[in-house]
């Protein structure tokens, strides 16, 4: 049996055709082969979430995903969200709420926050605790990052009807 | 934490990856959901010799109709099990339990089956599915059997599944009208793994006493706990009071839990007797308000 | 307190570190990659204590693959010990010598194409071991008779000593009340969600090692980890990285520097080592104390607490990195914010087969908080005294600073009254109590908790070394450089790496108050140790204080050279320059004026426009030394000041408890910090919520816990419980701020006072919650178990 296999996966909107074991990690193909070191990895036990990206669409952990398995799948990581010099409203609002210190964690979360305002755009404080509870931060103590996703939601909210309320 | 070096099979259809079992042998491991057997790997806690990707398999993933009761296939992802209207409306003891699982970025990828067939002795929905009496769909080259749950946790991550056979579909019985379900669970965080879980089904007759329940617990003994003296001590009585404190007491007595860091034995005895008795009162409150 | 109308020091602006770091493309260690580059895994022992017989690794450098592979044997001919802060000879490899000491030190270590090779062949490696007797008690383990762990050591006692300072005896013996508590903290660890890691770059023709790693101390330490990696000092390059999250745990990092470089060595090849989260939690340097408290304070009938006499015990694992600096550091505020005589301290540092002690956030003190204030709670219960009115009684009024304890340390500023108040305003303390009483007649167990600590910052190096009787290092300075360029932007280099803390907006926002200008309008860089000025970097809550003393001296020299250059064009005096708004301009003579693009421009390429003797381009460089540190006494009675810019602070959390399961629950949590004056307010207060979190984590999660067998029990992130957003609320923080006088901008450091004061302060609301059943709190983390463990205890008896 050869070592690797020829998967196909598209990556941030850029398909790509890689060589890789099968036992490779997503996360590892994803930062190693295609160079993009966004996505962390914190634990490898699918506890912190640091590696959190969108699968099909959806959250996952890409440090339980072996490569292979996902052959076909779009994917979307945090390099996918800015467009060149402008942050994503998004990352804005993180910015501006202080939801991050030493950014680690951060990649994973506006993965978490990306999902959660598409499935639920006014989320209360419980459901932003009960997103984002999914990953692990050691620096913020969460209420920067709570903040950050309520800024977020409340901009998105206005931007929507183009009033203020 | 790199898993170790493993053949890799991607069947297509269920016959073909059956084949794939029984040719592989023991040293074969079905790769549903990975969100328990990628961590094993990663820890290199396993070291299957093939890894049998069954998420090309089409048609094992829907949740339907089956005489009233449901019919799931074993590659359906948790989060489409807990958020199904079917199984809100007619089992949403099975939604609730569903919640408990990690996080939603692992219920995106972890299966119903995956869950089952990996049968942690603190998972949640083996004692679902233990208390449902739901009954499992197992394949093989030589066709298919249908096993009651609670036959099918033998011991700690071990299950009846034969060399060459896998899990494909879960049958869950129509519930009797009045009946409650609560599945309520204590761990040390949020989405850790359970210390103790109860799985409460409580029938009440149009007098209020309990005619029927049926009571698993996890967390506390080898397999899914099926806590059977405690119900008889809830049949033909109110759910409350001295009935329910026995019923509380009887299920602990049927535990044999192990003990970590995160509690000992003794605890997590205490702890199944005080989440029995809440989880028989909420049950019944909500077999009451149908 | 007067109030200084600044235009940048106290405003919230967004941080410059955020914007790639959101992007995700922030360069940390395990981003780099270089051509040829290895990766690296290592293989540990699963024995607690032994002697290692043999070790076979031909089948590992037989893998394709692989192309180095070392062990102890390597460790002793490519490498010298690592470097430690203690002169006990307690000797350590990055890779176990001869013997191992706890589960899950390095035994060996390979470098491979891909980390998933290397794994492959460290599993491949046959180590034959002498299992030795094990030693996880401290007390057995300090007994003359039990087996070393260092056979140059007399014994695993490695150090032991009583400090006394003012007349402990008399107050004790005229005290009306002595109160006693036995307590208990257990051992934590500070997982970053980064792990520590090093990619080593070796050119054996010039000896030069490169090195990228998320160590901390790259312009303080790197001589003494040159030396440990047998390669000149002025040859040892280290690259400051961006690093997640360190809380302590990434001060030197001896081992994974030193694995990297034999591998580096002996593959001719870059290699990467990046710990995994088991390495981390396993033998990193990231534990913090792990102590045996046995204390008493004297108080009289009024509940004036006249002296402290403290017994600790402290069990630092296989080896002894920092030494007791954990201990040197409790004494910085043993006393608090009390106004107590004298005290006695006696410690008593074990060596047990366990992973060494490193240093997490609060570094000692955290422990000492959490050992006095359980004794103020318990006189508060024996005389029968408000929690709240027994501390005012004892506060250290805001009259008396700078105020010198009874070993000589300066509190430079406090005003602790208002602090109390603010929180118990902030609470609605007098609603919180009714609340709590109703929720008692509904038989629901809620518990308010107090406790008011002080938070030392910008540590000093005597504290290592005090203990001894010959001294030792007393430099911990910062510096920055300064330059102005030909279009009018500055550039501000760091010389240690960004760690999640914002040293590039702090220092952003002090040129800008500097100069006058925006702090978007400043560039921020940092500088490799080969071009390093000295700096010892984060830790300590140091970086507030020294960056903005660094910047400020870098900028009066810079403002220096510019006064004379415009004063030299204008025929003005030099002192009659001021800067504003962009511009350097005559005092009262408006047109009189250069912007700083004119100034920069006439620098570098009108070297005839300036004075005579000026030499061209405008850069200043400064190295801040601790602003206000002194030497001990030699005969030890006066310890000096080390660790004097005191922060202050009161937590009030309300938890309910659950008896039958242990559970607890955060209804509030307020938390008044003062610090001084704030740089950045909601940096200030990330680092508050973060570090209370990791309180709560103290508080009620996490422990590195072994067996009586040596074998860690909680050796993955399923064991070890980090809080997530569930288990922590949203908390409420005020601020006071009394600015430190010997500061510049009365600036003090706030980075660690959440977790050093949370912990008191819920053990505190659990004991008050728990009070009806006459439960007494003494130990951390309070888990489900131990809580139902003193209810049932409680209703017992």
């Amino acid at each position: 049996m050869p070592r690797t296999v020829t998967i196909g996966l598209n990556v941030n909107g850029i398909r790509h055709e890689l060589n890789v074991e099968p036992r490779w990690l997503l996360v590892d193909v994803i930062r190693e082969v295609l160079g993009l070191t966004g996505t962390h990895i914190g634990c490898e036990h699918g506890v912190c979430g640091t590696c959190t990206v969108l699968l099909n669409g959806e959250t996952a952990r890409s440090c339980l995903t072996l490569a292979v398995s996902v052959d076909g799948a779009e994917i979307f990581t945090v390099e996918g969200l800015n467009r060149g010099g402008e942050l994503h409203p998004l990352q804005e609002a993180f910015r501006e709420a202080q939801g991050l210190q030493c950014g680690f964690c951060t990649p994973g979360m506006l993965m978490l926050a990306h999902e959660l305002l598409r499935e639920n755009p006014k989320p209360s404080e419980q459901e932003i605790r009960e997103s984002i509870a999914a990953n692990l931060c050691r620096c913020t103590g969460y209420q920067g990052i709570v903040e950050a996703v309520s800024l977020a939601a409340e901009r998105a909210a206005t931007a929507t009807t183009g009033t203020r309320s | 934490m790199k898993p170790p070096r493993f053949q890799y099979f991607a069947p297509r259809t269920v016959d073909e990856a059956c084949s794939l079992l029984a040719s592989q042998g023991d040293g074969a491991k079905i790769l549903a959901g990975g969100q328990s057997l990628i961590p094993l790997l990663n820890f290199r806690l396993a070291h299957p010799e093939a890894l049998i990707d069954i998420n090309r398999i089409t048609g094992l993933d829907y949740i339907r109709d089956a005489d009233g009761g449901l019919a799931i296939g074993a590659l359906t992802r948790q989060h489409t099990v807990e958020r199904s209207e079917l199984v809100r409306t007619r089992v949403p003891i099975l939604a609730e339990a569903c919640r408990f699982i990690g996080h939603v970025p692992i219920r995106h990828r972890g299966t119903i089956g995956g869950n089952l067939a990996h049968a942690d002795p603190a998972s949640e929905l083996p004692a679902v599915m233990v208390a449902l009496e739901a009954q499992l769909g197992l394949s093989s080259t030589k066709g298919s059997r249908a096993l009651p749950a609670d036959r099918f946790f033998v011991a700690p991550l071990t299950t009846s599944l034969q060399t060459g056979e896998m899990l494909t579909e879960i049958r869950l019985p129509a519930l009797p009208t009045r009946t409650g379900g609560a599945f309520v669970e204590m761990a040390r965080r949020a989405g850790d793994f359970a210390l103790v879980g109860v799985a409460a089904l409580i029938t009440l007759d149009g007098s209020g006493r309990c005619q029927r329940a049926r009571l698993a617990l996890c967390g506390v003994g080898p397999t899914p706990i099926r806590a059977s003296a405690a119900e008889e001590a809830l049949v033909g009585q109110a759910p409350s009071g001295a009935a329910l404190d026995e019923a509380a007491i009887r299920a602990a007595a049927a535990t044999s839990p192990p003990s970590d860091i995160h509690g000992s034995a003794a605890f997590r005895t205490k702890l199944a007797r005080h989440f029995t008795r809440q989880a028989i009162a909420l049950a019944a409150q909500r077999a009451g308000g149908r | 307190m007067a109030t200084t109308e600044r235009q940048w020091i106290g405003k919230d602006i967004p941080r410059l570190e955020d914007p790639k770091l959101l992007a995700g493309r922030a360069t940390y260690t395990d981003d780099v990659k270089l051509p040829g580059m290895l990766h690296a895994a290592v293989l540990r022992s699963p024995h607690p204590h032994a002697r290692i017989k043999r070790i076979d690794t031909s089948q590992a450098r037989a893998l394709p693959g692989v192309f180095a592979v070392v062990t102890g044997e390597d460790a002793k001919e490519l490498t010298n010990p690592l470097p430690a802060f203690c002169a006990e000879p307690v000797v350590q490899y990055a890779l176990a010598v001869d013997k191992v000491r706890f589960v899950g030190e390095a035994v060996a270590a390979v470098a491979a194409v891909d980390r998933y090779t290397a794994e492959d062949a460290a599993a491949l490696i046959e180590v034959e071991y002498e299992p030795l007797p094990v030693l996880t008690d401290p007390f057995e383990a300090m007994k003359p008779e039990a087996p070393k762990l260092h056979d140059p050591l007399p014994s695993n006692l490695a150090f032991e000593k009583t400090l006394s300072f003012g007349d402990v005896a008399g107050d004790f013996a005229t005290a009306d009340h002595v109160i006693r508590r036995k307590l208990r903290w257990h051992r934590a660890s500070a997982q970053p969600l980064e792990t520590a890691g090093a990619l080593c770059r070796f050119d054996p023709l010039s000896q030069k090692m490169d090195v990228w790693s998320n160590t901390n101390m790259i312009n303080f330490v790197g001589w003494l980890i040159a030396g440990t990696l047998k390669v000149p000092a002025s040859k040892l390059n280290l690259y400051p990285m961006y690093v997640g999250g360190s809380f302590g745990s990434k001060h030197v990092l001896g081992k994974v520097i030193g694995i990297a470089a034999m591998l580096a060595k002996r593959s001719g090849r870059p290699v990467k080592f990046m710990e995994d989260r088991v390495d981390n939690l396993l033998a990193s340097e990231n534990l913090a104390c792990d102590r045996y408290y046995d204390a008493e304070l004297a108080v009289t009938k009024d509940g004036i607490f006249k002296s402290i006499r403290v017994r600790v015990v402290d069990d630092y694992g296989a080896y002894f990195q920092f030494g007791h600096g954990t201990h040197g550091n409790a004494l910085a505020q043993v006393t608090g914010p009390y106004g107590m005589g004298s005290f006695e301290y006696t410690v008593q540092c074990v060596l047990t087969n366990k992973c060494q002690q490193g240093v997490f956030r609060g570094a000692g003190s955290d422990a000492a908080n959490f050992c006095l204030e359980r004794l103020v709670d318990a006189a508060a219960q024996t005389l029968g005294i408000d929690p709240i009115e027994i501390r005012r009684r004892n506060f250290i009024r805001p009259d008396r600073f700078p105020f010198k304890t009874p070993c000589g340390n300066i509190y430079d500023s406090g005003n602790y009254p208002a602090v109390l108040d603010k929180a118990l305003d902030m609470a609605g303390y007098a609603e919180l109590r009714r609340m709590q009483a109703e929720a008692r007649r509904q038989g629901r167990y809620v518990g308010i908790g107090l406790a008011t600590a002080q938070q030392r910052s910008v540590y000093g190096p005597t504290e290592f070394w005090f203990w001894y009787d010959a001294p030792g290092l007393t430099s911990v300075p910062e510096s920055v450089g300064l330059s102005l360029g030909p279009t009018g932007e500055f550039i501000v280099t760091m010389f240690s790496p960004f760690w999640g803390n914002s040293p590039e907006t702090v220092v952003a926002q002090t040129v800008a108050e500097e100069f006058g200008i925006n702090p978007s309008q400043v560039t921020v860089t940092y500088e490799d140790s080969q071009h390093g000025l000295p700096g010892a970097g984060p830790g300590g809550s140091r970086m507030t204080v020294m960056l903005t003393g660094a910047v400020v001296g870098a900028s009066r020299k810079l403002k220096d050279k510019l006064a004379r250059i415009a004063a030299h064009q204008f025929e003005a005096a030099p002192e009659d320059i001021t800067f504003a708004d962009g511009r350097a301009t005559v005092r009262g003579v408006p047109d009189k004026s250069l912007s700083y693009g004119d100034l920069g421009l006439k620098a570098y390429w009108f070297k005839l426009d300036l004075p005579q003797g000026m030499e061209s381009g405008l850069e200043a460089r400064h190295t801040y030394d601790h602003p206000y540190l002194t030497k001990p006494s030699a005969d030890r009675k006066d310890l000096g000041a080390f660790y004097p810019m005191m922060g202050h602070g009161a937590h009030i959390p309300v938890v309910e408890v659950e008896p039958a399961t242990g559970q607890v629950r955060f209804l509030r949590y307020i938390a008044v910090h003062d610090v001084g004056t704030i740089v950045n307010p909601k940096s200030l207060r990330g680092q508050i919520t973060g570090g209370i979190t990791q309180g709560v984590g103290m508080a009620l999660y996490e422990q590195s816990a072994y067996d009586a067998q040596g074998q860690p029990l909680t050796g993955s992130f399923m064991d070890y419980l980090l809080p997530t957003a569930l288990e922590v609320p949203a908390f409420e923080v005020g601020h006071v701020e009394t600015p430190s006088p010997f500061t510049e901008y009365g600036v003090k450091g706030g980075g660690e006072g959440g977790r050093m004061i949370a912990p008191a302060a819920i053990a505190s609301a659990v004991e008050d919650a728990l009070a009806p059943l006459g439960i007494r709190v003494d130990e951390v983390p309070l888990t489900p178990e131990r809580i139902v463990s003193l209810v049932e205890a409680a209703r017992a008896s």
